[in-house]
């Protein structure tokens, strides 16, 4: 019966194809092979065969398979549960494409709507996306959908999910589905128990180049230490030798102070407290030293720059290393200070902010195309105030009368053509840069008060741009995916690096000047050998555009927050996340680590400032880095609502004073 | 399939002028409307998001639209976010409100302000990790208060004057409700039986503490505004004795808010209106109220009791005050025991009858209404001195005969003894007075309250401690005269040897209550009789 049937089949199908030579071939030999009694075919084949023919029915046939395909998973052992739901995404998705593709527009639709709720959580914005393909050219257009139809999804899996699917799939001949996970899925399957679900990041994120390409960047090798003869560096070495003279003289002031109660109160053995007195004072100065070393943690080795790197006045390194010097040690225990500024009566222009290294600059970018710098140390002196202090005791109405008689309180830079969308000072406070929606960068100075290059390399709005922290190199992020190094004195790029799926939003550099790390719009982060121009790393695991990043001062870690509130640590060495942050409730503007890296601070649009304590995390992941721990969360220290003014940067001044702005905003 | 209808399509086609617009066409154009929407969406979401805002705007989406290359949309530049209304009738239907604007208008209009230049204005937002507490940073605990303009105004009044470090305040939405109702309540209805309730609650409530600062501070304010309005002050006064006698409150440190509003209605001049009202009950209300306060809180503070003493002496001993005052004050020291009223009252009490008689007397006082008022004030007096004569013979009914001083002197030994012996019960006893009778037999039907019997043990055995004396004074205390003058150089006399105080306090006591009958009969007459106990009365006829 089977033969028959098989012709049947095989006749229908040449009939409604019109195939009449085959068909009467084939009739002529299937006459011949009647005579020599061939042997039977696989049932199975047959069947295959007629649900191929039946080829008006493919949406009738996606929608039964994946509905049963699911129903399967959901009704599966709890312990293979979730390895098993995993898959179903990358069925459902190319379900979906595979009918629009062949034609099935309605049918797509309707499948697509049956379905999405089960992914809404986890992939609502691919699904908003994937919603609007509607017809085969848009998945030709649509990058998102063409870099999912060009490559294959990795999925760990366990032996024994394995072939349970395997199984099921054969028990239940749906070729369909057969043939979508065959072509659209690469198992990687795993001997053992099934993986727990939180390791497992990658499912969030489906990367073009696939997971694949990602593992083999992250396996390059990247030197993550800090740069050797730095200032931290120097301050260390100047320690060691200053400590007795000049640093540790504070403590030393206070250990005597006590020391001189101890003694009034010991009365007569005044030679022997003295002794010991200086004893102490050894003592304080070493321990400052190592504390001092820890804190910095020197343990970093050191790397030598790949990029000449300017030379730093000798008068501006002193005014440094004084900063570093009178530091703030801060911790969990020991929380920053914040200075806030408010900007006021922006009527919803300003589209970012900056400030100087030493606070004492703040610069915004308006949609206007307009910059203004408010030079904060001068407003503090005309109130008759210190520049530090200064910064709180300003009211409101003093501000106005200051802007009255002079006029305006702050410099006006114009020269964009559009909206300016990011601004940056050189790390002492000379010159800023700013990126426009105009394509351009412009590099304006504050001692001059005027442009002086324009950068013009970008095709497309130029989303964020940041000096080195060297200075004279900057890198910048454009709409056109790509994220270029400059130097100031050079119009044309050094470096372009290519990669990203969708806008490269923002962008860092780390310590040692020689990666820039890449946030972008395809929920990854990249990191980027300013030599070479090589990828060298891919952070997988944001379900949202990256709006932030941070880099940590020891140049091991690197925070990166996302749209929709959460913040990654990750480990710049293994690639792998340490922690994720949650708390915020939207948007994180701005990241920024303290100048020892033990807090690290998160300003959002839900208006509030939050400080983390990473110290805790960060000795967490190196104990048990091979246990992968998975509760190792971070905590969060501290969180300081401001009065409805989402935080647009924040800046961790040399001695650790955090500043942070944002523009008060009308709630409507 | 696409969410744009294929009838939109057409609807725009016909109305850009192609009319033969093939309908297999239709869903095609459809689908890719929707399609580059979505996609000019997603980049307007990307220019809002580095413009830093959390709202789309016009702007973003013309952004996006430069972004793409196409012709922004003009018309609707606007910084602000659009406010869409929702169409009636239809769930998500919304639209922009466009309205007819009058050319005339526009330009017949005066110019609008100039807006603000943008400032930049600085504050701390932590000092080593904490938020000062300064109006740039928002409030350690927002308030979830609807805004409720009175309310508001009583928790910002409130509060700074009790505390004065901000404190976390937090007043459940129930709370408020009660506090709105019973002071809604006090004001407007203070007769209804619904108020006796709210009193009854306010005595046994044990979750209303926290409105406590708020009902002090509504007191006071109601006191200070309505010293016209009686039912008023009455109610208030109910309203503290109900808060009073709550157990389950903590009322002591609101209590120097409350009291100057008691004793506003306990002395103050005029009492709602003269005529109409009866504001003697309020001050008899308000005196019992003093006393059970002072009872209550007085060895929590000590200078409690001096403080409203002091008071109430100045305004008993001035006789410019007026009447209503003075008697006022008489109930109030009457109130706080016969102690008080032996040591403070009965020693100016000749010369005060002496100013009082022309009051009282119809040739002399043509006033009706004054005279009145002389004469419960001469009630008032009368039943003070009563009660405190009653305490003493109550206490020591042996000595009720009017002693001759030699007697005194031959038998005060064995007289000691006695009176030792009748300390230790008195307790029991002198808080049993015959109530009834006093009641109906006090001359001006001045109504007694319930808890009239206010005989501190706490503040009346301060005062004998302090008389204990040397044996010196005490001779010559007993020459005197008057009783209480002896008590007040008693006061001044130094420290005694201790073993000997009780004795000689039991010993003065004794003399000063022999002396008290004979000269309240001087100065009261018959009447005064009627407050002697019935058993030391009989002794005495």
């Amino acid at each position: 019966m089977d033969e028959e049937e098989i012709e049947k089949a095989v006749i229908a199908y040449l009939k409604k194809k019109g195939f009449k030579q085959t068909e009467l071939a084939l009739q002529e030999e299937q006459q011949l092979r009647n005579k020599n009694n061939s042997p039977s075919t696989d049932p199975d084949i047959s069947k295959h065969i007629l649900a191929l023919s039946d080829a008006e029915n493919v949406p009738a046939q996606y929608q039964e398979g994946y509905s049963k395909l699911r129903s399967w998973a959901y009704s599966s052992l709890d312990l293979y549960k979730h390895e098993l739901l995993r898959v179903l995404y990358p069925v459902f998705i190319h379900c979906f494409m595979d009918l629009v593709a062949k034609g099935h527009i309605q049918e797509a639709r309707a499948f697509f709507n049956s379905f999405r709720e089960d992914h809404e959580m986890m992939h609502s914005r691919d699904l908003q996306k994937l919603e609007g393909v509607l017809s085969p050219s848009h998945l030709e257009e649509m990058e998102f959908a063409h870099s999912l139809r060009q490559s294959k999804v990795s999925i760990k899996i366990c032996q024994y999910s394995y072939d349970l699917l395997i199984q099921y799939l054969h028990k239940t001949q749906s070729i369909t589905m057969l043939g979508i996970i065959n072509e659209r899925i690469n198992f990687q399957v795993s001997p053992g128990q099934p993986s727990s679900i939180s390791d497992d990041a990658e499912v969030f994120t489906l990367v073009g180049s696939g997971h694949d390409a990602a593992n083999l960047v992250n396996r390059k090798e990247i030197h993550w230490g800090l740069l050797e003869d730095s200032l931290g560096e120097k301050l260390e070495k100047a320690g060691g030798r200053i400590t007795d003279s000049d640093k540790a003289d504070g403590e030393v002031k206070d250990g005597e102070l006590e020391e001189n109660k101890k003694r009034s109160v010991d009365g007569g053995k005044g030679g022997s407290t003295l002794k010991k007195l200086k004893k102490d004072k050894v003592a304080a100065a070493t321990g400052k030293a190592s504390r001092s070393e820890s804190s910095t943690a020197s343990g970093a080795p050191r790397v030598k720059p790949e990029l000449t790197l300017p030379i730093i006045p000798t008068e501006v390194e002193h005014s440094i290393l004084e900063d570093l010097r009178n530091r703030v040690q801060l911790s969990s225990m020991t929380l920053p200070s914040i200075s806030f500024y408010t900007f006021i009566n922006t009527h919803n222009g300003l589209n970012c902010a900056s400030i100087s290294h030493d606070g004492s600059l703040v610069a915004g970018g308006f949609s206007d195309s307009s910059l203004k710098v408010w030079d904060m140390a001068k407003l503090g002196q005309q109130t008759g105030n210190s520049p530090l202090q200064g910064e709180n005791e300003l009211a409101p109405n003093e501000n106005i009368l200051n802007a009255n008689a002079k006029g305006r309180s702050y410099t006006l830079f114009r020269g964009h053509s559009g909206p300016v969308y990011s601004t940056t000072f050189s790390p002492f406070g000379d010159f800023f840069l700013s990126s426009s929606s105009d394509s351009t960068i412009r590099l304006w100075s504050t001692k001059l008060n005027a442009n002086l290059v324009c950068y013009k390399g970008h095709n497309y709005p130029v989303w964020d741009v940041q000096f080195s922290p060297m200075g004279h190199y900057f890198a910048s992020a454009s709409h056109d995916r790509t994220a270029r190094i400059w130097s100031v004195d050079r119009i044309q790029p050094l470096r372009i690096m290519a990669g990203h799926l969708s806008d490269v939003d923002c962008v860092q550099w780390h310590a040692n000047c020689n990666y820039v790390a890449t946030g972008s719009s395809d929920k990854t982060v990249r990191l980027w050998d300013v030599q070479s121009g090589e990828c060298v790393r891919i952070f997988i695991g944001h379900r949202s555009m990256i709006s932030s990043l941070a880099m940590s001062p020891d140049g091991r870690y690197m925070a990166s927050g996302d749209e929709d509130g959460k913040i990654m640590m990750w480990d710049l060495a293994s690639g792998r996340c340490v922690s994720p942050l949650v708390g915020h409730s939207s948007c994180v503007w701005s990241l920024s680590f303290s100048c020892e890296g033990s807090l690290l601070a998160s300003g959002s649009a839900d208006c509030t400032v939050k400080i983390w304590d990473v110290t805790k995390s960060s000795k967490v992941s190196k104990t048990e880095e091979n246990k992968n721990g998975n509760t190792n969360r971070l905590r969060s220290l501290k969180t300081l609502p401001t009065k409805s003014t989402p935080v647009y940067a924040l800046q961790f001044s040399r001695r650790n004073l955090l500043f942070a702005a944002g523009a008060l905003t009308k709630i409507a | 399939m696409s969410i744009v209808p294929k009838e939109t399509i057409e609807v725009i086609a016909q109305s850009i002028g192609i009319t033969n617009l093939s309908p297999d066409v239709l869903p095609a154009i459809a689908s890719d409307v929707e399609y580059r929407v979505r996609e000019i969406m997603q980049e307007a979401i990307k220019c809002m998001r580095h413009s830093r805002r959390t709202t789309l705007t016009t702007v973003d989406v013309d952004s996006a639209l430069s972004l793409r290359n196409v012709e922004p949309v003009y018309g609707f530049a606007s910084r602000d976010p659009l406010r869409f209304k929702r169409a009636a009738g239809h769930k998500d239907l919304f639209y922009i409100e466009d309205k007819d604007v009058e050319f005339k208008d526009v330009i017949e209009a005066p110019l609008p302000k100039a807006p603000l230049d943008t400032a930049v204005v600085a504050h701390w937002l932590a000092i080593e990790g904490v938020q000062p507490a300064i109006p740039e940073n928002p409030p350690p605990e927002v308030l979830t208060v609807p805004s409720d303009n009175g309310k508001t105004a009583y928790k910002e009044d409130g509060i700074p004057v009790d505390i004065k470090l901000p404190v976390k305040h937090v007043l459940s939405r129930e709370l408020q409700l009660y506090f709105e109702k019973i002071t809604e309540l006090t004001v407007g209805r203070s007769d209804s039986a619904l108020f006796k309730e709210a009193l009854v609650s306010l005595a046994t409530d044990s979750g209303i503490h926290p409105l406590v600062p708020y009902f002090t501070f509504f007191v006071a304010d109601e006191v200070s505004r309505n010293l016209n309005n009686f039912s008023l002050l009455f109610a208030l006064m109910r309203l503290v004795w109900s808060l009073l006698q709550n157990p389950h409150i903590h009322i002591e440190p609101y209590l120097h808010q409350l009291m100057p509003s008691v004793m506003t209605c306990l002395v103050a001049k005029r009492l709602g209106n003269k005529f109409s009202d009866n504001h003697w009950d309020l001050r008899n209300f308000t005196a019992n109220l003093v006393a059970s306060i002072c009872k209550r809180f007085g060895h929590v503070y000590h200078n409690l009791q001096p403080r409203v003493t002091r008071t109430l002496l100045h305004a008993f001993l001035d006789p410019s005050k007026a009447l209503p005052q003075h008697y006022g004050a008489i109930q109030g020291l009457a109130t706080l025991g016969p102690n008080v009223v032996r040591l403070l009252v009965l020693p100016n009490l000749e010369p005060y009858l002496r100013l009082l008689e022309p009051e009282m007397q119809l040739e002399k006082q043509k006033n009706e209404m004054k005279r009145h008022e002389a004469w419960l004030v001469y009630g008032a007096l009368m039943r003070a001195s009563g009660l405190c004569m009653y305490d003493r013979l109550k206490t020591l009914p042996s000595l009720v005969s009017p002693p001759a001083r030699a007697v005194w002197k031959s038998n005060g030994k064995v007289l000691t003894t006695m009176s030792n012996k009748r300390k230790a019960s008195m307790d029991n006893t002198m808080h049993q007075p015959p109530l009834k009778k006093l009641a109906t037999e006090s001359p001006m039907g001045a109504t007694p309250a319930n808890s009239l019997p206010v005989d501190m043990p706490g503040s009346s055995g301060g005062y004998p401690t302090i008389i204990g004396t040397a044996d010196a004074n005490l001779q010559s205390s007993r020459n005197e005269s008057v009783p209480g003058s002896s008590g007040r150089k008693e006061m001044v006399g130094g420290q005694g040897p201790k073993t000997s105080a009780a004795l000689d306090q039991a010993w003065k006591d004794d003399v000063d209550a022999g002396h008290l009958l004979p000269l309240l009969y001087e100065y009261f007459g018959e009447s005064m009789l009627s407050f002697i106990p019935s058993p030391a009365a009989s002794f005495f006829l």
